[in-house]
């Protein structure tokens, strides 16, 4: 396939806005290829878009479905020739994430958390979501067995639980939530900050965010570390945000990347000590990423209407629950997580919902360094990912941003910088926000480019960047940015100004790091116990078997590292 | 004033979902436009003309100045003026399920019985029934937390279960009995009911109902005065109180 006269962004490869012609064969990047042509001439092509952190598939997010009979009814569309029906909009079905991702110009997304137990069923779910490659990220903040090995100081052994845990729940990287937070909870409690002592482990947050940060590097996984502080959603969080940043600014990563990726970083940026005095603190969190290098954000950003949110930390919702007396599910995954989901509705004209959507963008803005900050609302939790278009136009046109903010409670000048602020994004920024950082974030070395041996994945969008002014045509990028001209994923034309033309199955990438056997032995001991005592489930049936991946990628990672290092 | 008339070709066997039969959809459209407006019987997509004939003025009107007569029998059909805003939709025989939902204004009128979910989630406007409702009469579909916001119903034969459930405004107006849970979750609506029924206002936070017959009330209602209105008396109820709720419950006292 040939790809003719574009205007390239491939910031990875230090391409921005050339015209080139872009080849792919065999379903990857290539110098020179026949075939299919295609015209792009003077438009927007990018990579693939990759989202980082979105909870597309799993229980949660299917006890959302379930809760809210009221979502699915919106967004239906019925099948076609090629396509399911499609259903929801904060909680789509599977079929409907896959076109819509694709539809953007979306190639990847990875699921952000899914506990070992509950592994089976996100892979199923990700398993029917088309087209898009995949992944998820394996829940293991208040995971007993975490908590015991942090307790007794044995980082080998937690190395080879978090590399048993992977190979169990197929996952992609270590996702941390509240850490102890969780496990508080399943005694109705919480943690404060992370110096708490976790009830019945004797260790705190902090001691788990850094141990399990430390047996992340031993593995030399693709992925650092991706963590959800605690506090979450709290106001005054962003200094339990800052001191656990600084637990891990001296830890040295093991591959070219971050050592930590915050999660949704908007809902840890909160001055004030009440809702009442609730102000953003997103220059103070800026300002720290500014100025240090070990950690990455994704925005989290919220929009105003219709959500769902839904985490693992169990807590937080109970609180949402209580504040909106809205449905409200809570869960607790025996030894290692707890989870809620409550509907959500941000109105525009409630303060804290608009300091709030202002603080995902100041946000992005402030920090100086694109490659550090990932384009997400966290979907479906700060606004379902369909709405990216949005987001996009507001972080690249300040009228936008202008208009915007006048229909806004009228303190949010006064308790956010927005107003002031003057940067408006080019496709460059943009490009890096929502495709080269995602990837390199992730550690996906062929995603997030277009260099040869990269996936033939592209997006081409019906914008001429050398004509068109994003600041003031907002209304027009916005519009082009929904539905991509050519959404071509491994060298197949999937989408074609928002008609789905093929839906290929999409590959679920999962991490398969080696270790020590002595470790696994020594490890062995320890979760032949806790299953024969605690789990409902044997441990012969707690892995995720092969059958449920028939389009996986294995990366490995691990042993030969940890022996260089050792 | 443009009149159009529809009828069906010939019994459904298979229900047939036509939220196009709505006087916004017609007004702007020609007669043959309007012929070629979509339906789904089934998993099948058929046009209007496919499954109703079409008569009436073939020139465009306003919405305020557009009537549509269905003659014949429409338990089948489905979503028969969903979203009107204005207009008159006149249904001579029985009407199928949803008909009326998410009205905003017009009038919706309704010579036999109607089915489930009549004018759920409506906004404003006037739906009557000269027969019976079905069940969830002026509802929250599944999921909603708000069912009719605003408008008027009358019925002037019974209703079925769960009339006016999540109801957040407007009010309904039944005159025979009403089935099981009347106003359950009622957050600010009105209900009249002229005959009997069973556990009204359950977990209702605002809003009123009048029961002009006997009704069985929730043990969660505090008993208050005798009160009289247009000379006859009631007996007051305020709850439902294991939800904090404000509601006012009125039963008939002296009918039996």
């Amino acid at each position: 396939m040939i790809i003719k006269g574009g205007i390239v962004y491939d910031p990875a490869n230090g391409i921005y806005g050339d015209e080139m012609d872009l080849f792919i064969d065999k379903g990857r990047m290539v110098e020179a290829a026949k075939g299919e042509e295609i015209d792009a001439r003077g438009l927007l092509v990018m990579p693939g878009g990759v989202d980082a952190h979105s909870h597309i598939a799993g229980k949660k997010v299917n006890t959302g479905r379930i809760m809210r009979p009221d979502d699915a009814r919106i967004g239906t569309e019925p099948r076609t020739a090629v396509c399911r029906p499609s259903t929801g909009y904060t909680v789509p079905n599977c079929y409907a994430m896959g076109y819509r991702y694709a539809r953007m110009g979306y190639t990847t997304a990875f699921e952000a958390a899914t506990p070992i137990l509950e592994a089976r069923h996100t892979h199923e779910e990700l398993e029917e979501i088309p087209i898009i490659d995949k992944g998820a990220l394996t829940l293991f903040g208040n995971n007993w067995q975490v908590m015991e090995c942090v307790r007794d100081k044995d980082l080998t052994k937690l190395a080879a639980y978090v590399a048993w845990g992977l190979r169990a729940a197929k996952g992609y990287g270590v996702k941390i939530v509240n850490p102890g937070g969780g496990e508080a909870w399943g005694f109705g409690g919480n943690v404060k900050s992370q110096n708490d002592i976790v009830p019945n482990f004797d260790v705190t947050p902090a001691e788990i965010i850094v141990g399990l940060a430390k047996a992340n590097e031993m593995l030399n996984l693709p992925h650092s570390i991706h963590l959800h502080f605690n506090n979450l959603g709290k106001p005054g969080n962003y200094t339990t945000a800052i001191e656990t940043l600084d637990l891990l600014k001296d830890l040295k990563p093991s591959r070219m990347r971050q050592v930590v990726h915050v999660a949704h970083m908007q809902f840890s940026a909160y001055g004030g000590t009440s809702w009442r005095d609730f102000e953003s603190k997103a220059p103070a969190i800026a300002d720290y990423f500014n100025c240090h290098n070990h950690a990455t954000m994704d925005m989290g950003q919220l929009l105003f209407g219709s959500a769902t949110t839904m985490t693992a930390d169990a807590p937080l919702e109970y609180g949402n629950a209580r504040l909106t007396h809205n449905k409200w599910s809570n869960h607790d995954i025996e030894l290692e997580e707890s989870s809620g989901v409550v509907p959500m509705v941000y109105n525009r004209k409630m303060l804290v919902n608009a300091v709030q959507w202002a603080i995902g963008l100041e946000l992005a803005l402030l920090v100086k360094d694109p490659w550090k900050v990932l384009m997400t609302t966290d979907h479906p939790n700060g606004s379902p990912f369909v709405n990216y278009p949005e987001v996009i136009t507001l972080l690249m046109s300040k009228p936008k941003r202008d208009l915007e903010m006048a229909t806004l409670h009228e303190q949010v000048p006064k308790r956010t910088t927005l107003a002031g602020m003057e940067r408006e994004m080019d496709w460059t920024d943009i490009a890096i926000m929502t495709r080269a950082a995602p990837a390199r974030v992730l550690g996906l070395e062929d995603k997030g480019h277009l260099g040869p041996g990269a996936d033939g994945d592209v997006s081409i969008y019906d914008l001429r960047p050398e004509e068109v002014d994003t600041s003031l045509d907002h209304v027009l990028v916005k519009k082009a940015l929904a539905n991509a001209k050519y959404t071509i994923k491994g060298g197949v034309v999937v989408s074609k100004e928002g008609q789905i033309l093929a839906t290929p199955p999409g590959r679920t990438f999962w991490v398969d790091a080696a270790v020590p056997q002595a470790d696994t032995d020594r490890l062995m001991v320890d979760l032949e116990e806790k299953f024969a005592k605690y789990y409902s489930i044997q441990i012969a049936n707690y892995a995720v078997q092969d059958a449920y991946l028939p389009h996986a990628q294995i990366i490995r990672a691990g042993l030969p590292v940890l022996s260089e290092v050792a | 004033m443009r009149t159009i008339t529809i009828a069906p070709k010939n019994a459904f066997r298979i229900s047939v979902e036509a939220e196009n039969i709505s006087t916004d959809k017609f007004a702007p459209l020609t007669l043959s436009q309007i012929n070629s407006l979509v339906v789904w019987q089934g998993n099948r997509q058929k046009t209007l003309s496919d499954l109703f004939t079409v008569e009436g003025d073939d020139a465009p009107a306003t919405t305020e100045e557009t009537t549509i007569k269905l003659i014949g029998d429409y338990s089948q059909v489905k979503r028969i003026g969903e979203g009107m805003t204005a207009g008159v939709v006149e249904v001579q025989g029985n009407v199928g399920m949803h008909a009326g939902n998410n009205m905003k204004g017009g009038l919706l009128s309704i010579a036999g019985n109607a089915d489930d979910w009549l004018a759920r989630e409506m906004r404003g406007g006037k739906v009557i029934v000269m027969g019976n409702a079905g069940n969830y009469l002026g509802g929250g579909y599944r999921g909603e937390k708000c069912g009719m916001r605003g408008g008027e119903i009358e019925v002037r034969g019974n209703a079925g279960a769960y009339l006016g459930e999540h109801l957040c405004g407007g009010s309904i107006r039944i005159l025979g009995d009403a089935g099981d849970f009347p106003g359950a979750a009622n957050q600010g609506g009105t209900i009249f009911i002229g005959g009997s029924t069973y556990l009204p206002g359950a977990e209702m936070s605002k809003g009123t109902i009048t029961v002009k017959g006997e009704a069985k009330v929730l043990p969660s209602f505090l008993k208050t005065e005798i009160v009289q209105v247009d000379g006859l008396a009631f007996q007051k109820y305020t709850g439902d109180n294991v939800d904090n709720g404000k509601g006012e419950l009125m039963v008939g006292v002296g009918s039996s």
